[in-house]
């Protein structure tokens, strides 16, 4: 969210790499290669893919509607089946009485408790219903920088798996030591480097 | 150097230049004059997160209030917290946005961009409307992206400069002088 409407948060990356000349024939193909993948009619933990930043159920992209001017506008999707640990504990417990009842035991060993959670929780996600989570992206093809809407470590990172998966490049999160490298020239560079913390007291 | 040590060792370059850019931008009252650009609008409001010391040992200090009331801020700062964060609105020509500035990592928090023509336009084709509305957004996200890095590149150009223990002084006095206030 952020880049159609209301207020954003983002940060911004450096995209390294080199792209193929039929650039824009390229990113169609990878696009569609990794766009998102329903999971409702599954019993899969989660999915990642693209879908359209208008529509997070458009992920055919048929209008190549990724395109906008010299830019890729991309919504990344991941849908996750979770399970609060609240629940999981009740029915763990649960279990663990209705076993201890059936074999007259006063007590489940330590393995035999590793089991039992493995085993609901493995039931629990299935019976769960997958969470969205979208997140928009602005690729600027030119200048090859990219805006990501969301300012969340976890997204981040599983975006920069992800566009790595689909272009085969490289997000480099600009920081400002390096977003000094793209303002700065060697010798300023080097004199950055060299610098430590003053205080303003 | 990996990209975690950069961001834990180098996190007091963002921090040093968000202090240096409040001092700046009260130096003229709000004026800063960016290089083939001109002066442009620059004042820190309501909102201000400080922190002090790494890891288990890290503190926060949140400010809240209208420009006046900032003084604990500054406060903070001459006793050694550093500002991580702050409301800014930037006034550009006709231009003005208003953003949180997460300096440690230059993340751009609840942006409210300027209100232009275009935004406001009310377009017939719903297609059309999407991309030019898009590219509008982009453009401005971007426009102030620019402003920014215009605003660093002047902090970085002190900083490495002979003139900064100079500047530096000039700082530590207007911090001096909130002490002396509050």
């Amino acid at each position: 969210m952020g880049l159609i409407n209301g207020r954003a948060s983002f940060v911004r990356f450096s995209v390294e790499g080199e792209l193929p000349e039929n650039t824009w024939d390229f990113i169609s193909e990878r696009v569609a290669l990794f766009s998102f993948k329903d999971i409702d009619d599954t019993y899969d933990e989660n999915s990642i893919g693209w879908v359209s930043p208008l529509n997070m159920f458009d992920y055919e992209f048929e209008f190549g509607s990724y395109a906008c001017g010299n830019y890729v506008t991309l919504s990344m999707r991941f849908d996750e089946r979770k399970v609060s640990a609240a629940i999981l504990k009740k029915f763990v417990l649960k279990e663990e009485e209705r076993i201890k009842k059936e074999k007259q035991i006063p007590k489940i060993g330590k393995g035999q408790k590793s089991e039992i959670k493995e085993r609901i929780k493995s039931e629990l996600v299935k019976k769960s219903f997958p969470v969205p989570s979208i997140y928009d992206l602005a690729w600027n093809i030119p200048d090859s920088t990219l805006l990501f809407f969301s300012t969340n470590t976890k997204a981040q990172a599983l975006l920069e798996d992800h566009f790595k998966d689909t272009f085969g490049l490289t997000l480099i999160q600009q920081i400002p030591y390096i977003t000094a490298e793209h303002i700065l020239d060697e010798e300023e560079m080097h004199r950055l480097s060299q610098i430590t913390p003053d205080v303003f007291i | 150097m990996d990209l975690v040590d950069i961001i834990s060792e180098k996190k007091f370059i963002g921090q040093e230049f968000l202090t240096w850019l409040w001092w700046k931008s009260e130096e003229r009252g709000g004026s800063i004059s960016l290089p083939e650009q001109g002066d442009i609008i620059v004042v820190f409001e309501k909102h201000m997160l400080l922190e002090y010391g790494e890891g288990q040992s890290n503190e926060k200090l949140i400010c809240r209030g209208l420009q006046t009331e900032l003084k604990e801020a500054r406060t903070g700062i001459s006793i050694g917290k550093k500002l991580e964060q702050a409301r800014i609105r930037i006034e550009e020509n006709e231009l003005e946005w208003s953003f949180t500035l997460a300096a440690g990592l230059m993340e751009f928090r609840n942006v409210k961009l300027p209100k232009t023509a275009a935004l406001d336009e009310n377009i017939e084709d719903k297609e059309k409307e999407s991309e030019g509305l898009i590219l509008e957004r982009i453009f401005l996200f971007e426009e102030l992206i620019r402003i920014v890095n215009g605003l660093f590149k002047l902090f970085l150009d002190v900083r490495l400069g002979s003139y900064w223990q100079q500047e530096i002084q000039k700082i530590k006095g207007w911090v001096g002088r909130s002490e002396a206030e509050v």
